[in-house]
């Protein structure tokens, strides 16, 4: 689902950075009278599972890969707006470090993955949860709710797909970026996200939902203060991010490119021909390109890479606790 | 005279009256300048708060692993070997206390702002591999330093220090230096403090006062030098740092050797595939 470089158009790409604009900056004042100081770490380990999440490419008969997202689960977790923060962060650091989604493209892949999705999933989740008791209501409510917000979100960045050839042309009538119409993308990118990568999202949402629940009290954001373990209370979870880390391998068993997430010579082979504007376009030389770290095994580099993104992801957020204001509210004692 | 004494009951007149005594503002820029500084210096010199992390090997092993990974990777030439330490330095650094996770990201991240600002001629020359690949070498040697410093007691790495036959004149130095200059720039501070507190009104000497302040610290830098020789020879020391006792190896030790052997593996076949 992330959209690279050059399939959209500049103006579209700006368009939809300047719409994530406010949604950030709502974000950010959300998160700061909501999530306190001490949770923040743990967003920053939320967002690792969302990181982990989209390494995992699961193939499609035909070729193409998909992979979970998780924002629902964050959205869960520490609240819709505290997703989109922790989403955005893991897609900026998969863009400018791994290639995987384009610079400019950030603001479609934002509003897709970072906002879209938690915000919908969020909603769901809520509706069915307030109706059912229980564990086993919450994570029917978080299947449901993911699986929905999946879909919308692949649906957004189909129609942006698809509305290129619709808006931008040459002369002759060629497509100058994403060269397939409504008609192509829209059925193309729904088939996998109803199906495989849905039912992707909702194992690993419930999943690590149910985990976190039972294992882990004092994670999420209303669970109120940790449990007088130390740092032994969260170790679940480290193990869990650690075996995560392990198994990413996985998602190199499926050969093939996502759809939408072609090289240039494969969608000029694909189309019968290079759309202009994406062979004149701009490419931003990410320093691990496809999670690969030179001439390292395809699978150590992936674990490595899973490794820098995990420990940046933790260290940002840190960073950003250690800058927050103390949240003791003195009336509370 | 009369007037204030008239009535034992009345205020006297003039501490009735408003105080009209208005000093002109004065620009203290000079001593919040130096107290800046030293504050700044001391904060950076703070080495005493460093605590050994729970999988932390002991000091010895410690300065082996880090002295050796600044090596090996000022040596590589392979960008693969740098990504790999860099991936070990951060979860390191990922795992460290808020403050120290502060302190480490600052500075490091500020020397490899630096050395990329440094490299910005060959990302223009069209050789942008080198600018990341220095900036990402800076980060990992900066990094490691900047862990092990935070992460290791001071007394424990001068202790470590002998465990490599450094002679113990250079030791007692730097022992001495890293407790004193913490010290120092506590009385440093005081003494700042002090003259912003009596210099009322515009006073455009203040510098002047630099002699005084440096003065003060000098004597009591000599107090504080014999009074240290004083005690540390009440308590036997005879100026030799004894070398610890045969160093015993745990099993966290033994695993950062391990991985030590890894790494130096893992530069010999970067380098060979370059």
């Amino acid at each position: 689902m992330h959209i690279p470089e050059n399939y959209l158009s500049p103006t579209t790409c700006g368009v939809l950075g300047v719409a994530m604009v406010p949604i950030w900056a709502v974000a950010i004042k959300k998160v700061k009278e909501t999530v306190p100081k001490e949770k923040m770490p743990l967003l920053g380990v939320a967002a690792a599972f969302s990181f982990l999440a989209m390494m995992f490419n699961i193939p499609l008969p035909g070729g193409t890969t998909g992979h979970a997202v998780c924002g629902t689960l964050i959205a869960i977790l520490f609240g819709p707006w505290a997703a989109v923060i922790a989403v955005s962060i893991a897609l900026i650091l998969q863009a400018v470090f791994f290639g995987d989604g384009g610079i400019l493209a950030l603001g479609a892949n934002c509003f897709n993955m970072a906002f879209v999705l938690p915000l919908v999933g969020y909603g769901i989740y809520r509706f069915i949860a307030g109706r059912m008791q229980g564990l086993r209501g919450e994570l029917i409510a978080a299947g449901a709710g993911s699986y929905v917000a999946l879909n919308c979100a692949a649906l957004c960045a189909a129609v942006e797909f698809g509305i290129q050839p619709l808006l931008f042309t040459d002369a002759s009538g060629a497509a100058l970026y994403c060269p397939y119409p409504l008609a192509v993308s829209v059925p193309a990118m729904m088939v996998g996200h109803l199906t495989i990568w849905g039912a992707a999202e909702v194992v690993f949402t419930c999943g690590i939902l149910a985990f976190i629940r039972k294992v882990a009290p004092g994670f999420a954001l209303h669970d109120g203060p940790q449990p007088a373990r130390g740092g032994r209370a969260l170790a679940p979870v480290a193990i869990l991010v650690a075996v995560l880390i392990a198994l990413t391998p996985l998602g190199l068993l499926a050969e093939g490119d996502a759809w939408g997430e072609w090289g240039l010579e494969d969608l000029a082979a694909l189309a019968g021909y290079t759309p202009a504007g994406m062979a004149d376009g701009w490419e931003w030389s990410a320093f691990m390109p496809d999670y690969s770290i030179g001439a390292l095994p395809d699978a150590i580099g992936y674990i490595l890479c899973a490794v820098i993104g995990v420990a940046l992801l933790v260290i940002i957020f840190r960073l950003i606790a250690a800058a927050m204001k103390p949240s003791v509210d003195f009336d509370a004692a | 005279m009369e007037e204030n004494t008239s009535s034992p009951n009345s205020l006297p007149t003039w501490i009735a009256q408003p105080p009209t005594y208005d000093p002109p503002t004065d620009r203290d820029g000079f001593i919040t300048q130096s107290m800046l500084s030293v504050a700044g210096v001391l904060s950076q010199f703070r080495l005493d708060d460093g605590t050994a992390a729970r999988f932390s090997p002991s000091a010895p092993v410690k300065l082996v692993v880090g002295l050796a990974i600044i090596l090996l990777n000022s040596l590589s030439t392979n960008f693969v070997f740098t990504l790999v330490l860099l991936a070990g330095v951060l979860v390191r650094v990922a795992l460290l206390p808020a403050c120290m996770l502060r302190r480490v990201c600052g500075v490091t991240g500020a020397a490899a702002a630096l050395a990329f600002v440094i490299m910005l001629p060959a990302i223009l020359l069209g050789q942008t591999h080198s600018a990341v690949l220095i900036a990402g070498k800076t980060l990992v040697s900066v990094g490691t330093c900047m862990t092990i410093a935070l992460s290791t007691p001071y007394h424990e790495l001068t202790a470590g220090l002998r465990a490599f036959h450094v002679p113990s004149l250079f030791i007692f130095v730097l022992d001495l230096a890293l407790k004193n200059i913490v010290r120092l720039g506590n009385v440093a501070l005081e003494v700042l403090c002090a003259l912003r507190l009596r210099s009322v009104g515009r006073n455009t000497e203040k510098t002047a006062s630099m002699g005084g302040v440096s003065g003060v610290v000098l004597l009591k830098t000599k107090a504080s030098a014999e009074e240290t020789a004083d005690a540390m020879a009440c308590r036997g020391f005879s100026g030799d740092y004894r070398k610890p006792a045969a160093h015993t190896w745990r099993a966290v030790d033994a695993a950062w050797a391990a991985a030590l052997v890894l790494i130096v593996v893992l530069f010999v076949i970067c380098e060979s595939v370059v």
